[in-house]
């Protein structure tokens, strides 16, 4: 993305802007600076972090930035290190303490051009894999730098690309199932909590829920424009390939720009996915666009615990069919996408994988189902839908789904208990 | 006539050591991040001067130990059975029959006569003063002791003596192996184990998420699984690295397998690939599509990039040569060629690739400075992110 490589003006004063509200962010002493952490992390990884602490009040950055590299790396080594979910926490905090040293001192460098996004780069993978430090810090630094970020260019948009209309969707070959055919999932239009629960949550049924998140303010403010003005110079995870199921399959970062011209504009690169990531932590802004459907507080958990993830992509990206172990409510925002649903109780149909990692994995291609391999699969029931902006599926733990975009594409998922 | 050199290379332009010592079997750990080890000066053991004779028992044998953090650990044998620990810490144990470090813990075989031998494993903050953290007796029958003398570099730890057991950074600290396995060597990777067993087969066991067991799946094992895939060739040396496995067999070929995110499998690597390019670059073509970004194979046709291998692959190496030494780091590989030549690929950050810069590789790259300076390379141990080389003047004739 080649922004404007020239520092407006003075090139000395927009850095030293940058610098003074990225400085001001941090604790005034570097006693305030230090990280309470657990028997996890080594007493040496501990001198380490107050050497580089003491290495930044003390103004030497090249050797700060040295040292939060190392930091950067060693913290990386330790979150790769066994299943994600067993990971210390204290090592994602380290990691992120290391990503606020390094954005900071790369952006004392005077002018260079690209400083401040390699910055938000760094902030953005802080607050992929790394946790919340001293408030949430890097959040705000990540805010500070897009602030000041030039506004990229928008990348060539093809004006003749329109989401399909329905009609022209039908010509196109296979594209839009035949959902008349199918078992409909029920419709609803605003429940009462009550009746949701006696009729839908706890009998584990799904139904699509109209005139719950109709109103968010998303649905009318988002468009392609919209996000790359609030997101674009973001990093993201990027799943590439038709299904995650797929060998060719693979997820990459990318910016949203680069996600938005590379799979979404044009689609010569491939299918890409920016699929299951908590896109409203990193950027609070986009929060503000949602609510949360009513329904959650019927559940066990606090609002804080529900995972709240984006899934944003062209025409044609697939779930495979799947099953998750917590409460689902999908919120359709920009486009339409085709739902299947499948029982639990018909899980053996199904076929899943043997395999631990995709044990809630079908091995069937719900669309294209390979009849021999997989006989049993004609016969399990199911319910279907296209779920269209402004609507809400209610998809029951468990419940196996099968999701794919029939057109470009923006939902938010919530997972509660 | 054989002369033991120390040799320091490189600048201290990259932040953790990246310098080469030449040492027998000592491996010395630079404090991070910028202090020089002193020149170490190897001591033989006692009546071994001038002479290539092998390291007695007394010899302390150091692995990896955590150098790019604050704390370092400096090993000398003065006399025999010597462990000295300087650095953050500083501490001294004496009557030590081997050692082997992790990143939280210093393990320790000492024999005393008093006491007999004992594994222990000591915290590093406590300077070996006072009490480790966890002993265990063990019985040495002296046969085994014998075989430990001899064939150095059997049962070395973290594989116990009697093989019957190895030791873990992690509580258990001491885990029991099937004598069945014959157990020769055995590696630890950051979440998996490799064995060699007297018969030359490989097994593995524990995490497998990066395809480091080399069993075809990523699933993981919770008891050691043969290697069906190198059934049949019998293998002389394994290495494990923090995520990927390496094993030489008896006629000098290298089998790989694990994960290659930074070449360490001497594959072709996409974030390899991906650095190349400058951060502002656009990276799209006039159409919007990707700049083509799979790997070039030396006939021009495009290979496409690995990022795990799930099951073992025979690596060439230029030239043909035969390997008779193979050690990994945690994101890195070393091997010793028949012909005194060290090769090396993977991640390269730290300079622990000895190619005098920083950059990782993803294809193995001799390194010219023992080509330049005449030496013949000996043997290669790694450190999580540096690498210890042994090497002699090429004799003159």
């Amino acid at each position: 993305m080649t922004e404007g490589a020239e520092c407006p003006g003075d090139p000395g004063a927009g850095a030293g802007a940058l610098w003074d509200a990225l400085r001001a962010l941090l604790p005034r002493t570097k006693e305030e600076l230090e990280l309470e952490l657990g028997s996890g992390v080594q007493g040496a990884v501990r001198l380490l972090l107050r050497q580089a602490t003491e290495l930044f009040y003390g103004d030497r950055l090249s050797e700060c930035l040295q040292a939060s590299e190392a930091i950067l790396d060693y913290a990386w080594e330790r979150l790769n290190t066994g299943p994600w979910q067993d990971v210390d926490k204290d090592w994602r905090r380290v990691y992120t303490f290391g990503c606020l040293l390094k954005a900071l001192c790369l952006c004392r460098a005077p002018c260079e051009a690209s400083a401040a996004a390699k910055a938000l780069r760094v902030c953005d993978l802080g607050l992929l894999m790394g946790a919340a430090i001293l408030g949430d810090i890097l959040a705000q630094a990540a805010a500070v730098l897009q602030a000041h970020l030039p506004s990229a260019q928008r990348p060539a948009r093809d004006p003749s690309q329109q989401p399909p209309s329905p009609k022209r969707a039908r010509r196109e070959h296979a594209s839009v199932p035949d959902v008349e055919q199918e078992r409909a999932v029920p419709r609803l239009h605003r429940p009462s909590l009550q009746h949701f629960r006696e009729q839908f949550l706890v009998p584990e049924r799904p139904v699509v829920l109209e005139g719950v998140a109709d109103h968010w303010p998303c649905m009318k403010k988002w468009s392609l424009e919209y996000i790359q003005e609030v997101a674009g110079c973001r990093t993201v995870p990027v799943e590439v390939g038709s299904r995650y199921t797929d060998e060719a399959w693979s997820q990459t970062l990318m910016t949203v720009d680069d996600f938005i011209s590379r799979h979404i504009v044009s689609q010569a690169s491939g299918v890409g996915y920016l699929a299951q990531h908590q896109l409203f932590d990193q950027i609070p802004e986009l929060k503000r666009d949602i609510g949360i459907p009513d329904y959650c507080c019927l559940g066990d958990g606090e609002e804080d615990e529900i995972t709240v993830n984006a899934w944003f992509g062209p025409q044609g990206t697939v779930s495979p069919l799947h099953q998750d172990p917590q409460q689902n409510f999908l919120v359709q925002v920009m486009g339409r996408k085709y739902i299947r649903l499948y029982s639990p109780r018909d899980s053996e149909a199904l076929y899943p994988h043997q395999t631990h990692l995709l044990h809630n994995t079908s091995q069937v291609d719900v669309e294209q189902p390979d009849l021999e391999k997989f006989p049993m699969f004609t016969e399990a029931p199911f319910l279907s839908c296209v779920l269209s902006p402004g609507e809400t599926l209610f998809i029951p733990a468990k419940y196996w789904h099968y999701v794919r975009a029939l057109d470009l594409s923006f939902s938010v998922s919530f997972w509660w208990s | 006539m054989w002369i033991r050199r120390l040799q320091l290379l490189g600048g201290q332009r990259l932040a953790v050591s990246h310098q080469w010592l030449i040492c027998k079997k000592l491996l010395r750990f630079q404090l991070y991040p910028w202090v020089p080890a002193t020149p170490a000066g190897w001591q033989p053991a006692e009546g071994a001067a001038g002479h290539g004779r092998r390291a007695t028992r007394g010899l302390v044998r150091l692995r990896f130990l955590w150098l790019r953090t604050g704390a370092g650990l400096r090993a000398r044998a003065p006399g025999a059975g010597r462990v000295e620990l300087s650095g953050s810490t500083s501490g001294v144990a004496d009557d030590c029959r081997d050692a082997w470090a992790s990143e939280g813990l210093l393990m320790l075989i000492r024999s005393r006569t008093d006491s007999g031998t004992e594994l222990q494993a000591w915290a590093p903050d406590s300077a070996l003063r006072r009490e480790p953290l966890w002993t265990q007796k063990l019985a040495l029958e002296s046969e085994v002791e014998d075989k430990a003398r001899d064939e150095p570099g059997t049962g070395s730890l973290p594989l116990l003596p009697c093989a019957c057991a190895y030791v873990s950074p992690q509580p258990p600290f001491c885990r029991p192996l099937a004598p069945e396995l014959r157990a020769r060597r055995l590696e630890l990777g950051a979440e998996h184990v490799l064995l060699l067993c007297a018969a030359g087969q490989v097994f593995s066991w524990g995490g497998g998420r990066h395809g480091q067991l080399g069993h075809g799946t990523l699933e993981a094992e919770l008891e050691p699984r043969l290697l069906e895939a190198l059934q049949g060739l019998p293998m002389a040396e394994v290495a494990a690295g923090g995520w990927h496995s390496l094993c030489v067999s008896e006629i000098g070929d290298i089998y790989i397998w694990g994960w290659n995110e930074s070449g360490q499998l001497a594959l072709p690597a996409r974030s390899l690939a991906e650095d190349k390019k400058t951060f502002t670059e656009e990276g799209l073509n006039g159409d919007g599509s990707e700049v083509n970004r799979t790997a070039r194979a030396e006939d021009g046709a495009s290979a496409p990039f690995v990022a795990i291998q799930p099951f073992p692959a025979l690596l060439d190496l230029p030239l043909g040569s035969d390997v008779i030494k193979a050690s990994c780091g945690s994101r890195h590989t070393a091997v010793v060629t028949r012909t005194g030549e060290l090769y090396t690929w993977g991640w390269g950050k730290y300079g622990q690739l000895g190619h005098k810069d920083g950059t990782s590789v993803d294809q193995p790259c001799r390194v010219e400075y023992f080509v330049e300076k005449q030496l013949q390379v000996k043997t290669v141990t790694c450190g999580p992110w540096n690498t210890y080389v042994y090497a002699v003047e090429k004799e003159k004739s």
